[in-house]
C-alpha cells in the first residue's frame, strides 16, 4: 500500500470513528435542533423559569418509565407492561389509602402506602421475570398479557378518581424540587450501577448475546428476573410520582405511557436489540419527549385531540432514526475500515 | 490401535514421547448418554507446554471428551489427573479453579462490548471500601492491554468493540479471556475453523507462543491439516475410542485421514 493510500485509509477510519461516535450520541444534536425549533415556533413553551420547571417536573414519571424500559432494552428484552404496572400499583395503593366513598380506605398510614406500591410493582415485575427468564415465555407476549390484565384490573377496581390520599404520600410527587431530585438520583444510580457493577455489565452482556453471557458464567435466568423486578419497581415509582403530580389517582393513570417510554429510550440511543446504549442518552430522550409534549400543549395549531396522533408520529420518527442509525453502522462495519 | 488395553504412560506412539512433564492425564475415561457410548475407555496424557491436537470425524467423541476435561460433563467411569493429582469436576468453574480454561467454537464473545470488557466479563478487577466494591475500569483496561499486547503480542486497541474485529482477532480475544484466569491448560474447540489463511496463521503463532511460555494447549478439531503443522502430538478418535497418538513429523495427512475415517492405518 502506498503512503497516500495508507493515509487515506487512516483518514477513512477516523471519519468512520467520528460518524459512529455521532450516531451513538445522536440525541444531543437532535435535542438542540428540536429545542431551537420550538423556541422559534412555540416560544411560550419556555416563557419563564416556572414553565421550564413544569417541563422537568412533568418529565419525572415518563423519565422513570424510560429508565425501566431502557433497562429491559439493554438486557435484550422489553416491557410493554410498565405503564400498566405504574397505573395498577398506584390505583391499588390509592384504593387502600383513599377516603373517597368508593375507596377501600383500609389505612391512612402513608408508609404502608409506600411499601405497598413498591411491593406491587416489584412483585408484578418479578412475575414478568420468572415467566420470561425461567418459563421461557416470549417477552412481547408476556408483557402484552400483563399490560392488558393490569389495565383491566385497574379499571375493574375503580373508574372514578381516587381522592383523599394522605398528604405525605402524595407529597413525594407533588413537590417539583423533590420529584426532580428523585428522578435525577434514579438516573445517576442506574447509570452508576450499569457502568460500575458486575450486575450492570452482565445486563449489557445479556443484551449483546444471551448464549455468550451464559457461557461466561452469567446466570441469565436470575439476571432476567432481576431486570424485570427493577423495571417493576421503577414503574411503581413512576405511579407514585404520577399520583403526586395530579394529587389524586386518575382512572386512566399510566395508560399509553409505554409508547412514550419506548420513544424516549430509542431516541436516547438505547438499542432495540440490546447490549448498546447509555443511560445519559435516555435522559436526553426523556427531555426531548417532554419538551415536544409541552410544545404540543402550548401550540395553538395542535388541538388536544391531536396530541396522541403526534405522539405516534414522534415514535415513528424515533424508530426511523434508529433504523437509519443501524444501517449506517452496518455499512461502516461491512466496509471494514474501522 | 486402541489404547483400551494400555496404560497411558505406555501408550503406543510411533516414536519417543514428546518432551515435557505430564500436565493432564486421562485414564480409562468413558461417557455414556443413555444407550450411546460417546467416549469409550480413552487414556491419554498431555505434557506440559505441548500442543496436543485431538482430532476425529463427527461423532468420534472429541467434543464429549473436551467437555469432560472442561467440567461440562462428568465421566461415567475413569480418572482424570491434573499435574499428577487426581481431580474431578462437576462444573466448568471447578475445572477453571484447577487451571483448565476452555475456548468454545462460538468464542462466547459479546459483539457490542469492547475487548477489555469481553476479556474480564464476570471477573472484573474491583476496588472499593470494605464489602462495597465496584469495577475498577483503569485496572481492567491495563490488564487487558497487558494480555493482548504482552502475552499475545498483538497491537489492538482494547477499547475496540468486538464487532469490529476480524475472525482471527476475535479468536485472540477469546484466548485472552482464557489467559485472564491464568490457566495451565487451555482447551480450544475448532480454533481455526472458518478462518482465512492469514487469520489461521495468526492464531497458530499465538498458540505456539503460549505453549513456549509453558501453557499446555489442547486443540479439538476435525481438520487434520490445520493442526498437522503446529501440534506436538495428535490423538485420533474414532467412534468414541482413541485409535492412537502420533507425532506430526512421523506421519502424514493421508495416514491420519485414513485413521480418522476408518479407525485403522494400513501403512
Amino acid at each position: 500500500m502506498s503512503t497516500t493510500e495508507s493515509l487515506l485509509g487512516i483518514a477513512s477510519a477516523d471519519r468512520d470513528d467520528i460518524i459512529l461516535t455521532v450516531l451513538d450520541n445522536m440525541i444531543w444534536p437532535i435535542l438542540a435542533v428540536v429545542i431551537l425549533g420550538i423556541f422559534l415556533t412555540v416560544p411560550q413553551t419556555f416563557r419563564n423559569a416556572q414553565a421550564i420547571r413544569l417541563i422537568l417536573w412533568g418529565a419525572v414519571p415518563i423519565g422513570l418509565l424510560v429508565l425501566a424500559e431502557s433497562l429491559c432494552l439493554l438486557s435484550g428484552h422489553f416491557d410493554l407492561s410498565i405503564g400498566s404496572i405504574a397505573g395498577f400499583s398506584a390505583m391499588f395503593t390509592g384504593m387502600v389509602l383513599g377516603t373517597c366513598p368508593s375507596c377501600w380506605g383500609l389505612t391512612t398510614n402513608p408508609w404502608i402506602g409506600f411499601g405497598l406500591i413498591f411491593l406491587i410493582g416489584g412483585s408484578v415485575g418479578f412475575i414478568n421475570g420468572v415467566m420470561i427468564g425461567k418459563v421461557g415465555l416470549n417477552p412481547f407476549l408476556q408483557t402484552l398479557a400483563f399490560l392488558i390484565i393490569f389495565q383491566g384490573a385497574k379499571t375493574a377496581m375503580q373508574t372514578q378518581p381516587v381522592t383523599g390520599l394522605p398528604s405525605t404520600y402524595t407529597q413525594v410527587g407533588a413537590s417539583p424540587v423533590f420529584a426532580i431530585a428523585v428522578f435525577l438520583s434514579m438516573f445517576l444510580l442506574l447509570g452508576f450501577i450499569l457502568k460500575y457493577t458486575t450486575f450492570g455489565q452482565a445486563v449489557y452482556a445479556l443484551g449483546s448475546s444471551k448464549k455468550s453471557a451464559r457461557e461466561v458464567g452469567i446466570d441469565t435466568e436470575r439476571l432476567i428476573i432481576a431486570v424485570y423486578t427493577m423495571s417493576g419497581l421503577l414503574s411503581a415509582l413512576a405511579g407514585l410520582m404520577l399520583t403526586g403530580f395530579v394529587g389524586v389517582v386518575p382512572p386512566l393513570i399510566g395508560e399509553g405511557l409505554v409508547f412514550q417510554a419506548f420513544a424516549g429510550a430509542v431516541i436516547g440511543g438505547i438499542s432495540l436489540f440490546g447490549g448498546r446504549g447509555m443511560i445519559t442518552g435516555a435522559l436526553g430522550g426523556v427531555i426531548l419527549i417532554q419538551v415536544v409534549q409541552s410544545a404540543l400543549n402550548n401550540s395553538p395549531a395542535v388541538g388536544a385531540t391531536q396530541i396522541q396522533m403526534v405522539n405516534g408520529i414522534v415514535l415513528l420518527v424515533a424508530i426511523l432514526l434508529y433504523s437509519t442509525q443501524e444501517k449506517i453502522r452496518a455499512r461502516i462495519l461491512a466496509s471494514g475500515s474501522v | 490401535m486402541s489404547l483400551e488395553e494400555e496404560s497411558p504412560t505406555t501408550s503406543t506412539t510411533k516414536t519417543e514421547q514428546a518432551t515435557g512433564t505430564p500436565e493432564l492425564r486421562v485414564e480409562g475415561i468413558s461417557k455414556q448418554f443413555g444407550r450411546i457410548l460417546a467416549v469409550d475407555e480413552v487414556s491419554l496424557e498431555v505434557r506440559s507446554g505441548n500442543i496436543f491436537a485431538l482430532v476425529g470425524d463427527n461423532g468420534a467423541g472429541k467434543s464429549t471428551l473436551m467437555n469432560i476435561l472442561s467440567g461440562v460433563h462428568q465421566p461415567t467411569k475413569g480418572n482424570l489427573y491434573k499435574g499428577g493429582e487426581e481431580v474431578s469436576f462437576t462444573n466448568p468453574s471447578e475445572a477453571r479453579a484447577k487451571g483448565i480454561e476452555t475456548v468454545y467454537q462460538d468464542l462466547a464473545l459479546m459483539d457490542d462490548l469492547d475487548i477489555g470488557t469481553n476479556i474480564f466479563m464476570g471477573q472484573f478487577p474491583k476496588r472499593g471500601i470494605g464489602p462495597i466494591k465496584f469495577i475498577d475500569w483503569e485496572t481492567t483496561y491495563k490488564r487487558a492491554e497487558h494480555i493482548i499486547a504482552d502475552r499475545l503480542g498483538r497491537n489492538i486497541d482494547i477499547k475496540t468493540e468486538v464487532e469490529f474485529l476480524s475472525g482471527g482477532q476475535r479468536q485472540l480475544v477469546a484466548i485472552g479471556r482464557a489467559l485472564a484466569f491464568d490457566p495451565d491448560v487451555i482447551i480450544l474447540d475448532e480454533p481455526t475453523s472458518a478462518l482465512s489463511v492469514d487469520a489461521t496463521r495468526l492464531v497458530q503463532d499465538t498458540l505456539n507462543t503460549l505453549a513456549e511460555s509453558g501453557i499446555t494447549i489442547i486443540i479439538v478439531s476435525h481438520n487434520i491439516e490445520s493442526v498437522l503443522t503446529h501440534a506436538d502430538r495428535i490423538g485420533v478418535l474414532f467412534q468414541g475410542s482413541l485409535v492412537d497418538t502420533y507425532i506430526p513429523s512421523e506421519t502424514g495427512l493421508e495416514e491420519l485421514n485414513e485413521v480418522m475415517t476408518t479407525g485403522f492405518s494400513s501403512s
